[in-house]
């Protein structure tokens, strides 16, 4: 007998089969679907190490899953619950079922499910829940524990998304056009789910490297398929890619500039590097320039640079810039000040900050401070620079991240 | 070695819906239970599995009977071999998926004749 072959095999059914059902019934039933390929998988745990792993498990769950969900809706239609033209024949999957089993036309599924947990009708924190609940198959308490919020919290989201998805317009009958227009919020989420993956400035990173892993899957499933390939889907991907390329030295952006020059460089994985230069490539072939097209070009030039001193830090400031007009955060401006600083010396960075008034919860947080005591340092202000420093190892969220800035601060 | 029947019992103090495995759950729980059938693997004379719908063969007409009461107390049976029914104990005891919060397993001698 064979053990499945993928660590995440039973994560991954799960959002192939709610996927594929979704399609089949239609995302209004998404509740009785969850609960049939739950309870499809339990019985895969239950039976397949007494016998013999089934020749295609795919399969086998597909058909296990869609009786159940063909029964339980019987039941409600019979119960009067449901009208009855949702009520499926009691037919085994019909042959042109069973080609939808084909690889290609699963990540069509996938991708379908997608665009319909991108619904603009939903706020993003709910889209997101619902793409790790039904694509990822993770459960309310792994989602909470992964997006560091209650499980309450994810329930709430989860429960509102299901409410539109079941009263609102199906998503199995997503047109071309609309699906179109949700592009770019599926560009939001995919991007979301990595940076809460990869940017965090909390601990736990093995859990939340599972994030970045998964938003690589969803995004090469969008970039496998006519509907998803866009110059910013080529840009995204890239961007991960060049991010992912320099896991060794990971830390979230603010501190990953200032400490990238501590960073061992040949520790960075060349054949991932050169994956995103060529996605990079390709983004460009077109009229689009977005925040993920500044975000990777930025992540490239690190990439490309032989050091620290020998990074072109005018194309980054340049990139930084770009980002902001695409997406304006006081972030993005903080990083182009260090990216200035080393440019062209600490007092131009300075010059940068000097007009912005940071929001409050910038203002509290270490990366405001890091990079004043950080900038003041250099320019010789010791009394501004030793304020900062403390006001910034306060702010630390965790231990480690206070152990980096002390050491980089001095 | 004397064969001994494990019935896998859901205990009357669990709540009977409890917590769903989440897929990741399943996975650890799939990986465990191989695990354990390498480890007893010459023990393990009959896998067993769940048990369905019965119904009892009398002398008068065919009922659903007790069996009901049967399948909702048993979850399902396989049967081992041991040296002794502390031995048995042992081997069931280490078994994922029967023995968990809600579950247990009784397990019973099968005589035979020596």
């Amino acid at each position: 007998m064979s053990v499945p072959p993928d660590d995440h095999f039973f994560r991954h059914e799960y959002g192939r089969l709610v996927a594929m059902l979704a399609r089949r019934v239609g995302a209004r039933h998404l509740e009785t679907i969850e609960d049939a390929v739950q309870e499809a998988l339990l019985a895969a745990v239950e039976t397949w190490p007494r016998g013999a792993v089934p020749e295609n498990p795919s399969a086998w769950l597909y058909r296990v899953a869609h009786n159940r969900v063909s029964g339980e809706l019987r039941r409600q239609v019979r119960h009067g619950q449901l009208a009855a033209g949702h009520a499926l024949s009691t037919h085994q999957p019909a042959a042109e079922e069973q080609l939808a089993l084909l690889p290609g036309d699963i990540e069509d599924e996938l991708l379908r499910m997608l665009f319909v947990c991108c619904d603009e009708a939903l706020p993003v924190e709910s889209q997101l829940v619902l793409a790790l609940k039904t694509l990822c198959g993770f459960d309310v308490r792994e989602i909470a524990e992964r997006l560091f919020t209650t499980e309450g919290n994810v329930y709430k989201r989860l429960e509102r998304a299901r409410t539109r998805l079941r009263d609102g317009p199906d998503g199995a009958e997503l047109t071309g056009t609309q699906l179109g227009s949700r592009l770019p919020a599926v560009h939001t989420i995919v991007h979301t789910l990595f940076t809460e993956g990869y940017l965090s400035s909390r601990p736990e990173s093995a859990i939340r490297r599972e994030l970045c892993d998964e938003a690589l899957r969803l995004a090469a499933v969008l970039a496998s398929h006519p509907v998803g390939q866009a110059p910013e889907t080529f840009a995204l991907l890239a961007l991960m890619h060049l991010h992912n390329a320099r896991a060794p030295g990971r830390q979230d952006a603010t501190l990953g500039l200032l400490l990238l020059e501590e960073q061992d460089r040949s520790l960075w994985d060349q054949e991932e590097i050169a994956l995103g230069l060529a996605l990079l490539a390709r983004s460009t072939e077109g009229e689009v320039f977005s925040r993920y097209h500044a975000e990777a070009g930025i992540a490239a030039e690190h990439c490309l640079a032989p050091s620290f001193a020998e990074t072109r830090w005018s194309r980054i400031a340049e990139c930084y810039e770009l980002l902001e007009q695409a997406a304006p955060s006081p972030l993005h401006t903080l990083s182009r000040a260090l990216a200035i600083a080393e440019w062209q010396g600490p007092d131009q960075g300075l010059a940068v900050i000097e007009g912005l008034e940071p929001p409050a919860w910038l203002l509290r947080s270490y990366q405001w401070s890091v990079v004043l005591a950080d900038l003041h340092r250099r320019a010789g202000n010791k009394e501004l620079a030793e304020h900062h420093r403390s006001s910034a190892l306060e702010a630390a969220p965790s231990g480690a991240i206070r152990t980096a800035l002390a050491r980089r601060l001095g | 070695m004397p064969k001994y029947l494990c019935l896998q019992r859901n205990l009357a103090s669990a709540t009977p819906s409890g917590d769903k495995p989440s897929p990741a759950q399943m996975q650890a729980m799939y990986a465990k239970f191989n695990d354990w059938r390498e480890k007893f693997q010459t023990n393990l004379v009959d896998l067993g599995g769940r048990l369905g719908a019965g119904r009892i063969a009398t002398a008068g007409p065919t009922t659903d009977g007790p069996l009901v009461e049967v399948k909702e107390l048993v979850g399902g049976y396989m049967i081992i071999s041991a040296d002794s029914l502390e031995a048995a104990l042992g081997i069931a005891r280490e078994c994922p998926g029967l023995v968990r919060p809600g579950s247990g397993v009784e397990v019973i001698e099968i005589h035979s004749p020596q």
